[in-house]
């Protein structure tokens, strides 16, 4: 299993300073094959981690929590490297395979290590590597964004590394002064870890980290850089790189809960994510660019999870589980089908994009699908996980929340869909006028599409036996309250 | 030669000393920064030579001007000559009169000669004095909280509001010389001192520039002996803020702490020679920078009170 | 009529905390001062000297930490350090807020001025970062966590001295400004780590500090991208993304 863990570490990094040297065509064949090799890598470790924890090396450690957002990462880097190929056709640029193929490598890094040291360095390089991806279109808006971007998110990263600072202080009272941060002798020694450093820790490290989360209030960069990014660098940004932030906010938490009892960070985050909710239920509406829509969606999706934890029952914390999964599926797939559409029509704006049905037929009909699973339509997986989430927040008593949650999601599913409907069906006169042809720009950007939204209704109808294995062990390590 | 002098002789003399010594201070830094520019300079006792001329001319009040006008000079010097009896000028244990008034007296006779002389210019209606005093007034708003904030890093430190308990302070380890608090309060202080006695870059000393002069503009009225009082005013402000810079933060050594008259004689000498040297100090700074603008002495200023209040937190929690 | 020499009132001197612990306030109070000093720079190339002075007394006051508490990691992390942050750091700066383009001029390497980008005076600027220096003060020294290395004092000043760094950035309308007033936020944070996290392992502090190379180069050059495009280095024309 060494090896599985460690080609997951080296291929995509291989693949990415390769992607420097070779001309821009070999870079995007070697980037599929990462890309798909890495998803393949990733579904081997998964049987394993899903019965006990995996450590190498020192640094290295696999278990039921980091295997669910290795999930995540490595099915989008797989459908993201053939999207990209398709998104690039005909102008393919190398720098772009590298640096998505590095962007992919840092956000794999990340639950594979074992240092809380480690993880804030990985969390840090994928900021850095997807500010320049943010800005490699060099339009101003693009520009302007990178800088937002970089700019909030590190600094969001330095608070993070102040608590992390904190961690270490807790840890070393206990564990010795030589202590190296690492995340399960920290939770083993819980009970004994001072209070107040520990409290600290986490409340930076869920401003911090939820800076890159995109959780309310820090989170004015996301809506900017994900619609500025080309697609398939904010389908990645969307469905991982949010989800590897919060999986650094669950390390935290587990420690915190261990040490504190997990009163004080479950209504931490239940603060942070309802306001999120909220907000980007209500931003989701009167949006005009397709990609900013989908941007406060994942603002929205992220409080959920951000609620879900702080529920604490276990059934909620596996839909939390699911619900990274689905996300992961269902934002890619939204942004890849959105992709589409800037592609074919030009342009980002709504009001350009019309008459989808007609005019794609393979890609028109699957972003509808893919619109409505993210608004958690059934069968969708993210309906699952959000029912799992409503009925565990029910199960703890939390009737105001669940309820806050409920008319959220409602809320911003009138908005996604009204923003969807708009795009895929045209009025009579508008078709004639409009002089594209019918016809999709590249297959290449409509399988991964399909296979998205198989994966998105597989879960919602029937999670393999494994996964829900993975999922159970995982609320486990999470210690439901 | 050690024979114990009597206590109120060793008052006395704290106070003779300053008013004596403070025109040659003056020459001294005034040589110091020929020196230092490559001209011979005016010799020392210069200082002395102009106030005796100046004792001698008559003098003049504008017209409307009262006696507050005339008395103000006299307040000032009077006010300067106390502060002598409450600070560690030639002792490092308390004379008498030395519990008088705490630093905080100090420093209240302090602003009190200077309001007086900037009121005084303000009555007289002549618009070189009026804009000396409103601008000396003006910058003095963010430098007498500096004062005060030094105060209380003294208060903090010592526990007593007494100077003398903070030369003993510092002497007692290097560990209470290299505090953050104490080396901060002590910078601050020295911009203080920059700003109280017109230095640059506050403004320059030598030539009037009536763009920029703030201390030099609230005497323009005066003449004769009472002009002779105000400079010798300033002059004595000037060594009374070294003294403290020296006696009280920097380098509390070399004070008597007998009544011997050796000592005594010894204390004195320290003290000249602590004061040239920050003398030295002030006309290297002359030399070297050029000075701000009008409105950058807020920053400057500002400056100041960042020291002082970032000293004051340091101590406060105990640490530093 | 001999006065008592010896002053009863003296006996209220409140204890001083040792050599060493004296100089490390020191030195961390002088960073503090000269994060306030960035507040009122107004030229890119003093900022940089600035942040260069600032990292250079982190290294010496890890060499004292490193001597007092006998930590050898540590004298290889303030080497390490020195070099990065005081060596390689402004000189990447330094060449990245160069003007770009032109080329004619063969001087044409002189980082932009950035005056005129404060919202606030300096002055102004000082007085705010005070009050945000005391409430961070007040803040840490409420907690009362005393690091083994360091003593409380400097905690909570590297608490102050984050809460600056982001008053710079706030009041600042320039790129450059920004990620200075970041770079510093970073030298704050190390100074709380230095206090509170002495013992971390070398190889954690080494990939530490990379990273933070990696990082300046990625804020050069986006910098010199919204430069290029903009033809000034002010963000207040940075509002088309909005809502």
């Amino acid at each position: 299993m060494i090896g599985v863990v460690l080609s997951i570490l080296i291929v995509p990094l291989a693949a990415g300073l390769a992607c420097v040297a070779l001309p821009a065509r070999a870079a995007a064949a070697v980037t599929v094959a990462s890309g798909l090799a890495s998803f393949a890598l990733v579904l081997a470790v998964v049987p394993a981690a899903a019965h006990h924890d995996l450590s190498y090396l020192s640094y290295l450690r696999v278990d039921a929590l980091s295997a669910i957002f290795l999930l995540a990462t490595g099915f989008l880097y797989g459908a993201v490297a053939m999207y990209a190929v398709g998104y690039l056709k005909g102008h393919h640029d190398r720098r772009f395979y590298a640096g998505l193929n590095l962007f992919a490598w840092a956000m794999l890094a990340a639950p594979l290590m074992s240092s809380l040291a480690l993880l804030w360095i990985a969390v840090e390089v994928t900021t850095i590597i997807s500010a320049l991806l943010v800005a490699i279109e060099d339009t101003d808006g693009a520009a302007e964004a990178a800088w937002k971007y970089v700019l909030i998110a590190s600094t969001g990263l330095g608070l993070a590394l102040l608590g992390t600072v904190f961690a270490y202080y807790a840890g070393s009272q206990v564990l010795g002064e030589h202590y190296n941060l690492a995340i399960g002798p920290l939770i083993a020694a819980g009970p004994h870890l001072p209070h107040i450093p520990a409290t600290l820790a986490f409340l930076l490290a869920l401003l911090g980290y939820g800076t890159k989360v995109g959780l309310f209030p820090v989170h004015t960069w996301l809506p900017d850089a994900h619609s500025e990014a080309p697609t398939p660098v904010s389908a990645l940004l969307s469905g991982s790189l949010l989800a590897v932030s919060f999986y650094a906010i669950l390390r935290f938490y587990q420690f915190t809960a261990a040490a504190l009892g997990s009163a004080l960070p479950r209504d931490a985050l239940l603060a942070f994510g309802m306001a999120s909710l909220l907000l980007a239920a209500l931003y989701v509406f009167g949006q005009r660019d397709v990609k900013r829509l989908l941007a406060y969606s994942s603002v929205e999706h992220m409080g959920i999870l951000a609620i879900g934890v702080s529920f604490g029952a276990p059934v909620a914390l596996a839909g939390v589980m699911l619900h990274v999964l689905a996300h992961a599926a269902a934002k890619g797939n939204a942004f890849m089908g959105a992709g589409v559409f800037t592609v074919k029509f030009g342009s980002k704006q709504i009001s350009a994009l019309r008459g989808g049905l007609d005019l794609l037929p393979w890609s028109g009909p699957l972003f509808l699908l893919a619109v409505f699973a993210l608004a958690a339509m059934p069968p969708s997986g993210i309906f699952r996980s959000e029912f799992q989430i409503v009925y565990g927040g029910l199960a703890a008593g939390n009737y105001a929340a669940a309820a806050a949650l409920i008319a959220g999601v409602t809320v911003a599913f009138f908005g996604l869909t009204a923003s969807a409907t708009r795009m895929l069906f045209t009025p009579a006169q508008l078709r004639a006028r409009s002089g594209i042809s019918r016809g999709e720009p590249s297959a290449w950007m409509v399988v991964p599409v399909i296979a998205g939204v198989a994966v998105l209704f597989i879960l919602g109808l029937h999670p393999p036996a494994e996964l829900n294995g993975l999922i159970h062990r995982a609320v486990t390590e999470l210690g439901a309250a | 030669m050690s024979a114990a002098l009597p206590i109120p002789v060793i008052q006395l003399l704290q106070v003779l000393t300053v008013a004596v010594a403070a025109p040659g201070v003056t020459g001294v830094i005034a040589k110091v920064e020929a020196r230092l520019q490559g001209r011979r300079g005016p010799r020392i006792a210069q200082p002395y030579y102009d106030l005796a001329k100046l004792f001698r001319k008559e003098a003049l009040a504008p017209e409307g001007a009262s006696w507050f006008f005339l008395a103000a000079p006299l307040i000032a010097v009077t006010c300067y000559l106390t502060i002598p009896l409450l600070i560690p000028v030639l002792t490092s244990y308390g004379l008498p009169l030395g519990y008088m008034g705490d630093i905080l007296g100090g420093g209240f006779l302090l602003s009190l000669a200077s309001f007086v002389v900037a009121t005084a210019a303000l009555e007289t209606g002549s618009p070189y004095a009026q804009l000396g005093s409103s601008r000396a007034k003006t910058f003095s708003a963010i430098a007498e909280p500096v004062v005060l904030f030094v105060v209380f890093t003294v208060a903090l430190l010592t526990g007593t509001d007494l100077p003398y308990a903070l030369a003993a302070t510092v002497r007692s380890s290097a560990g209470q010389v290299i505090r953050p608090a104490h080396l901060l309060a002590a910078a601050a202080l020295f911009m203080v001192i920059l700003h109280e006695t017109g230095r640059i870059p506050v403004e320059t000393h030598t030539g009037t520039n009536e763009f920029g002069m703030i201390e030099e503009a609230r005497a323009f009225e005066h003449s004769g002996p009472y002009f002779a009082l105000l400079r010798w005013g300033g002059q004595l402000k000037q060594l009374i803020l070294f003294t403290i810079l020296a006696d009280v933060f920097l380098a509390p050594w070399g004070l008597a702490s007998t009544q011997r008259a050796a000592d005594i004689g010894l204390a004195i000498v320290a003290l000249l020679a602590k004061a040239v040297a920050v003398g030295c100090a002030v006309a290297v700074i002359d030399n070297s920078f050029a000075k701000l603008r009008l409105f950058k002495i807020t920053e400057f200023v500002s400056g100041a009170f960042l020291l002082a209040v970032l000293g004051v937190f340091t101590l406060y929690l105990g640490g530093g | 009529m001999n006065l008592a020499l010896t002053d009863p009132a003296l006996t209220g001197t409140v204890q001083a905390p040792g050599v060493y612990e004296g100089v490390a306030n020191v030195i961390a109070a002088a960073m503090l001062l000269i994060e306030f000093g960035m507040l009122r720079q107004a030229l890119a190339r003093d900022q940089i000297r600035l942040y260069a002075a600032q990292s250079a007394l982190l290294s010496v006051l890890a060499i004292v930490i490193a001597a007092d508490r006998n930590l050898p990691d540590l004298y290889a992390l303030a080497a390490l350090s020195a070099g990065l942050k005081v060596v390689a750091v402004p000189l990447v700066l330094r060449r990245l807020l160069g003007r770009p383009g032109a080329g004619s001029a063969p001087d044409e390497d002189e980082p932009a001025g950035v005056a005129g980008s404060q919202t606030l005076s300096p002055a102004s600027a000082v007085l705010a970062g005070i009050v945000l220096a005391a409430y961070g003060f007040f803040c840490a020294g409420a907690l009362g966590i005393h690091g083994p290395a360091a003593p409380a004092t400097a905690l909570a000043i590297a608490a102050a001295m984050v809460l600056v760094a982001f008053g710079l950035m706030i009041v600042r309308r320039d790129v450059a400004s920004q990620a200075i007033g970041f770079f510093s936020l970073e030298n704050a944070i190390s100074l709380a780590a230095l206090v509170v996290a002495a013992g971390l392992p070398l190889i954690l502090e080494t990939a530490f500090l990379f990273d933070l190379l990696v990082a300046v180069v990625v804020f050069g050059m986006l910098i010199r991208a919204h430069h290029t495009k903009a033809e000034s280095l002010s963000t207040a024309d940075l509002t088309r993304l909005r809502g």
